[in-house]
């Protein structure tokens, strides 16, 4: 594995006053759109192969092979396919997507026009966040020249009779409309409620049509990839998670910000490289892709940041979007957990049970617990309804809940001596925490296997 | 928290001059409806384009919306009703949204609301008596490079401190659309 230059921020200066919006010319100058010509000389097959090639991952959340997405949608075309380029970007902790399309939304839009050249989808919809006004707007011009290139709308792609249109659409504020069936019925005009899956979106999607849907990083990976090919993609990061990836750095860090390497960094390389090291404090915890990945502790700095070693050995959920929230220690871990059921409580859709109810209830206990309250029975029933909740003990529609999960398991397992300390009676005795030597975190009916 | 009903006892609906007029009617007809196959898709362009026009949207303007669109007033609601960006009772000029995630806590965002809520003496969720501002607190705002942040209207700003938000706040127009986003370098037509 090297990383040896930048390669999504390749056009983006490290130096943050020198940063600025590249246009469509700037981008073309600095070899911008190459990829998109290649692409036009290839088969769809071809380019969904190759990308599946580069084992490209998706940055959005699950790591799913791109290529292999692509490939689900029907090679018969009996009417129109979508893509949904999910730029909805909630998580707390993840801020990549936006420093992406705020510097070099060219290479979205060029990643776009590949996309839908493999799937033969006829329109991209850019669904970005409502709270993304700046972003909004830079897209809409960039949009603007894209159009005026050829690249999008008129005769087609570059001239080519494959004809590709592109828009925005704007979110309001939820953060379940990341989601990708939460974002489908938000496209269509309706509340963003999560749909019972199958039907997948591949088959039937946005308007009950084959639809794609990828993250923008996933995305703006695909020109990189197709102008130098899958080896040399491969190159960088580790076998099973290869690429470069966005590490969104935050917290009590000296320097955060959005810093580009390879898939498979430590977590101590992360913070005291990239970022300049802990402020205030020593290190305590981080949050490890999006506070839904749940933490890592205290002695889990070797932890490799790729889409595996963070669940075998880390005992979270995943890498996430690799939004790292790096804590001091001096942080109260139980503040800290209140704060991320708060945010599930409040961005519940309310469409199951578990997850509504149990959010909230989970967030009165945390404010018990905080108001100098907490009895044993209380961690209990936090330890308890933590398992009954998310797609994985089979309870609920998306994934949201498991989020809510496993924030909720990985800050008592790890900091169990803390919470015990607020709720007096309960057994002091710290609960080790076993970590998975399997392939996977097999998931038992109700829990999971970390316990 | 969407599935909270709200009291629509005393809901006022459609009187005097309609709110989608015909130039925000052909905003939708020629710039959204070729866009998506189906006219209720242009739901939230369409709220989005409304709000913007009155700051807020009263019921006359949802259901007009609804008629617009060819669906029934109740699924225009039903949609708006959901999505938290949408005011559905009126607000003040400025929206003061300060984020409250994970990231912003740790760089004490608290003690920017409690300041805000001191110095314009209004609870988060309340607008002062003047009209002037709304102060809100907000999830994640996907800016945690740059915590804590506070968004006033549409516009972010980055590694705030009390000192800088009483300078922000003093540096307001009085027409809130006379509001420039520092970052753009380029003439925008609104969405
Ligand atoms: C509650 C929830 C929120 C999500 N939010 C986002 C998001 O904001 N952005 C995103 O790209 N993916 C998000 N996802 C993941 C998407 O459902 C989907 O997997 C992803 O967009 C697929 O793109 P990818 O394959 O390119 O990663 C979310 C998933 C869940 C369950
Ligand atoms: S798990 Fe939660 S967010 Fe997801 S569909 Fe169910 S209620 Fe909605």
């Amino acid at each position: 594995m090297a990383f040896t230059e930048p390669v999504l921020t390749k056009r983006i200066p490290l130096d943050a006053s020198q940063r600025k919006l590249i246009g469509y010319d700037d981008y073309v100058a600095t070899g911008g759109y190459k990829s998109l010509k290649q692409a036009l000389e290839m088969p769809p097959a071809d380019i969904i192969k190759t990308v599946t090639d580069s084992g490209l991952r998706g940055r959005g959340g699950a790591g799913f092979s791109a290529g292999q997405k692509w490939s689900f949608i029907p090679k018969e075309k009996k009417g129109p396919h979508y893509l949904c380029v999910n730029a909805d970007e909630s998580e707390p902790g993840t801020f990549k997507d936006r420093y992406l399309i705020d510097h070099d939304p060219h290479l979205l839009l060029e990643g776009i026009a590949i996309a839908c050249l493999a799937t033969q989808c006829d329109i991209a919809y850019i669904f970005i966040r409502g709270e993304y006004h700046y972003s909004a707007k830079v897209l809409e011009h960039a949009l603007k020249e894209a159009y005026a290139h050829g690249i999008f709308g008129g005769d087609g792609v570059l001239g080519s009779g494959k004809k590709v249109e592109c828009y925005v659409h704007r979110g309001a504020g939820a953060y379940i409309c990341g989601e990708e069936t939460g974002l489908l019925e938000a496209l269509e005009g309706k509340r963003g409620w999560p749909r019972n899956k199958p039907p997948f979106p591949a088959i039937a999607g946005a308007f009950a049509r084959p639809t794609v849907i990828n993250n923008v990083e996933t995305l703006m990976c695909v020109p990189h990839i197709l102008e130098r090919g899958p080896a040399w993609f491969k190159t960088m990061g580790t076998p099973s998670s290869p690429g470069p990836k966005l590490f969104g750095m935050s917290g009590h860090v000296n320097n955060p910000g959005v810093y580009e390497d390879e898939l498979g960094i430590t977590l101590d390389y992360a913070i005291n490289k990239l970022a300049g090291g802990m402020k205030g404090g020593a290190y305590k915890a981080s949050v490890c892709g999006g506070i839904s990945m749940g933490i890592l502790g205290t002695n889990q700095l070797d932890i490799k940041l790729d889409f595996d070693d963070v669940r075998f050995r880390g005992g979270c959920l995943g890498l996430g979007t690799a939004g790292m929230i790096v804590m001091n220690e001096h942080t109260d871990m139980v503040k800290a957990l209140r704060n991320c059921v708060r945010f599930y409580a409040h961005e519940s859709c309310g469409q199951c049970t578990p997850c509504r109810e149990g959010s909230n209830w989970m967030r009165k206990i945390l404010d018990r617990i905080l108001d100098g309250d907490g009895k044993a029975a209380d961690l209990q029933m936090l330890m308890e309804l933590e398992k009954t909740m998310g797609i994985m003990p089979g309870t609920t529609i998306c994934g949201l809940a498991d989020g809510t999960a496993w924030a909720t398991r990985t800050f008592i397992n790890k900091f169990y001596d803390e919470f015990a300390l607020r709720c007096p009676e309960a057994p002091t005795k710290t609960i080790p925490l076993k970590v998975s030597s399997g392939r996977l975190n097999v998931l038992t009916p109700m829990g999971s296997n970390t316990r | 928290m969407p599935w909270i009903s709200e009291d629509r006892r005393h809901t006022r609906v459609a009187e005097g001059q309609p709110l989608l007029t015909e130039s925000l009617k052909a905003v939708l007809r020629d710039k959204y409806f070729p866009r998506y196959p189906s006219k209720r898709a242009v739901l939230l362009p369409a709220l989005h384009l409304l709000q913007h026009e009155y700051n807020w949207l009263p019921t006359q303007a949802v259901q007009e919306i609804a008629e617009f669109l060819e669906i029934a007033p109740a699924e225009a609601l039903d949609t708006a009703s959901f999505y938290e960006e949408y005011w559905l009772k009126p607000k003040g000029k400025y929206l003061l949204q300060v984020c409250r995630s994970l990231t912003c806590e740790l760089c004490q965002s608290e003690q920017l609301r409690d300041h805000l809520s001191q110095k314009l003496n209004v609870d988060p969720g309340e607008t002062t008596a003047d009209k002037r501002f709304t102060l809100v607190e907000l999830e994640c705002l996907g800016a945690c490079g740059t915590a804590p942040v506070v968004m006033v209207n549409e516009v972010l700003h980055e590694n705030v401190t009390t000192d800088r938000l009483d300078q922000i706040i003093a540096a307001l127009p009085e027409d809130p659309h006379d509001m420039k986003d520092p970052g753009m370098t380029w003439d925008n037509d609104g969405h």
